[in-house]
């Protein structure tokens, strides 16, 4: 009893510590993730899920993201795992302020938007248990589309609002991710860890993540996770601190 | 457990719902500076009541000459335009008047000859030689020279242009003038020598070929005038040597490409009246002398020297690509009076800019407006200088607006 309450202790604190640290850095910002999935495990080898999820920004004010899609994956070998899956995302696209020359004066603003993206993916898992402890190494490409559109933009030097033309673009991204899973037996939720980096020509981002995931009757799966995405330079994204909460419905 | 979870939950989806806000930089205030509208300039043709006007007594003011009262006019010749001919009525000796149909040439080697002009011509002109002063009192005369310009004075020396109390004058040019061999013919009122304009009269002048009214001398411009200018090819009115405004009431209209409303060579001094120049002509782009491309922008108003607002209301607005309410190449002296300038164009090939100075600002009374839709509204290569005791001094980011 008094270790399941030390357990819930430490369930706050890792909540605590992930809403507290936006505050400990000027340039990073916070958001939550939350998501939902059900799940479906048609033979030994082959299952199926569609998830939906959220994402905010801003300190957790701005919604940032809402996505869904299927996903499909088969053991090809008891320690190797092939995955696919499509999702729509509906970006919350963050504003871009240009200025002049002399860096104060407005030069172009382009108010945030929502817009559609097309993300399709595949991905290998090996993992290895070593005691009660599974190490997994998942490699991951994916490919994000955008449609062209045309966008509000307000050009100050012209003093007007003009359409300005998001061209239509498609991004390869490799995603390595190497997670560890404990199994601590008699506890009722196991912590995870896990570092990803996000590869186009150079490193997009990192992210680190420490967890824990509960289960409930096998079927009712939550976790709970603190992740700090790291941007890299090519990048003008802030560095985020983010919340994230799951539930997972098996049937 | 559960409990926790569940709490966990609804602070999730209280978390999710409250991610309304948006994270944009309020500039609701900024493009509000940006997107303020102009002060409307349009033509205006109401009668201007002016302070009578004082004409230079001393011989010894370099002005003495550019008052026609100070010279005597008893000889005097009558022109009267009939469609295709012209009735001369007067002779002075030394003073030879051919017609030919309605083109009526004079040359004048007497003194001072006042010439009195009537009559309507669809197919007609008067041009003068001689350098010797004269008048050219307009009394209802319209002429139409599809040739070249209606008035074309090749004289040297003072040319006064009066308009007759209530009169209406109208003089228009051809788009393509015959050209004669050494002579200039530049405008639909053309004069080699400085032209003064007096009376209370008014003059029409539509400019389809070159510009509207031009003096390779300088103009002057009384109390009393009503001119209006309508040019769609060169300048609307142009003088080599300086503009004086001392009064009037002038309109002007120029939508030629790279065209100028108001053009001055020299010193601009305006002492009172009321000048309101629109320049519509996007910039002109043609070969220079060595066949390199060259950019000429339109303005409202371009001077290569010094500008001095003393009294009177000036406006200026152009609305063409890279049109500038005001260019000038040397200082802009705001002493007293109105000076607005307006620019509403584009900025595609140059930048269209309110107030356009390559030299000084000088503001020291008066009222004083700039705006620019798409770019600068004043800019001023040298010092601007705003003198104390105004009672508004405001630079925003499109408009700029000091006044005493």
């Amino acid at each position: 009893m008094a270790r399941s309450k030390r357990k819930q202790l430490a369930l706050l604190l890792l909540v605590l510590c992930a809403t507290f640290i936006p505050t400990s850095s000027f340039a990073d910002d916070a958001g939550l993730v939350l998501s939902a999935e059900a799940s479906h495990k048609f033979s030994k080898r082959l299952s199926a899920s569609f998830e939906v999820e959220f994402r905010s920004r801003n300190s957790f004010r701005t919604a940032d993201r809402v996505s869904f899609g299927p996903s499909v994956s088969y053991k090809l070998l008891p320690w190797l795992k092939a995955s696919a899956g499509y999702n729509l995302l509906i970006d919350n696209n963050r504003e871009e302020i240009t200025y002049q020359d002399d860096g104060i004066s407005y030069n172009n603003w382009r108010p945030s938007y929502w817009a559609p993206r097309h993300r399709f993916n595949v991905s290998l898992t090996a993992s290895h248990k070593v005691r009660r402890v599974e190490i997994s190494l998942r490699e991951r490409w994916q490919y994000t589309y955008r449609r062209s559109r045309y966008i509000d933009n307000f050009d100050f030097d012209e003093a007007e609002w003009e359409d300005h033309e998001v061209r239509g673009k498609g991004k390869n991204v490799l995603r390595s991710r190497l997670q560890l899973d404990w199994d601590i037996p008699r506890c009722k939720f196991d912590p995870f860890a896990s570092v990803e980096f996000h590869t186009t020509r150079e490193l997009e981002k990192t992210r680190f993540i420490l967890g824990v995931n509960h289960t409930i009757k096998k079927k009712h799966g939550f976790e709970l996770y603190y992740r700090y995405q790291l941007s890299g330079s090519g990048t003008d994204e802030p560095n985020m601190h983010m919340l994230g909460l799951g539930y997972t419905y098996k049937f | 457990m559960t409990r926790i979870l569940n709490g966990l939950f609804t602070l999730a989806l209280a978390a999710m719902l409250a991610s309304c806000v948006s994270d944009d930089t309020d500039l609701a205030d900024v493009i509000a500076q940006y997107q303020v509208e102009p002060v409307d300039i349009e033509l205006d043709f109401s009668d201007l009541a002016e302070a009578g006007d004082v004409v230079v007594a001393d011989e010894n003011d370099p002005a003495y000459n550019d008052y026609v009262e100070n010279s005597s006019w008893s000889k005097v010749i009558e022109i009267a335009y009939d469609e295709g001919g012209a009735t001369v009525t007067g002779t002075v000796a030394g003073v030879a008047v051919e017609t030919r149909g309605a083109h009526v040439t004079v040359t004048n080697l007497s003194g001072p000859v006042k010439f009195v002009v009537r009559g309507k011509t669809s197919d007609g002109s008067l041009k003068f030689y001689g350098d010797k002063r004269f008048q050219v009192y307009l009394d209802g005369a319209d002429i139409t020279n599809p040739q070249g310009a209606a008035i074309n004075n090749q004289g040297s020396k003072s040319f006064y242009v009066v308009l007759a109390d209530g009169s209406t004058n109208t003089l228009r040019d051809g788009a393509n003038y015959a050209m004669v061999a050494d002579e200039d013919q530049k405008a639909a009122l053309f004069s080699e020598g400085q032209m003064i304009f007096s009376g209370k009269g008014t003059l029409n002048v539509y400019a389809v070929g070159r510009g509207g009214i031009r003096s390779d001398d300088y103009i002057r411009i009384r109390p009393g005038v009503k001119l209006y200018v309508n040019s769609s090819a060169l300048d609307g009115l142009r003088a080599n040597d300086g503009i004086m405004v001392d009064g009037g009431v002038v309109n002007i209209e120029a939508t030629g490409a790279g065209a100028k409303g108001v053009r001055s060579g020299g010193v601009m001094t305006v002492n009172g009246g009321r000048m309101i120049a629109i320049s519509a002509g996007d910039t002109r782009i043609g070969l220079d002398d060595e066949g390199v491309v060259d950019t000429t922008a339109c303005a409202a108003l371009y001077c290569d020297s010094l500008i001095t607002v003393k009294a009177g209301t000036l406006k200026f607005k152009a609305t063409g690509d890279g049109g500038k309410g005001v260019n000038s190449k040397g200082n802009l002296l705001v002493q007293g009076g109105t000076l607005m300038a307006v620019a509403t164009g584009t900025n595609v090939i140059k930048k269209a800019k309110g107030v356009k100075l390559d030299a000084d600002l000088q503001i020291s009374g008066g009222y004083f407006y700039a705006y620019s839709k798409r770019s600068d509204p004043l800019e001023v290569a040298g010092k601007t200088s705003v003198a104390a005791g105004y009672v508004t001094c405001e630079m925003l980011p499109k408009v700029v607006t000091i006044a005493y």
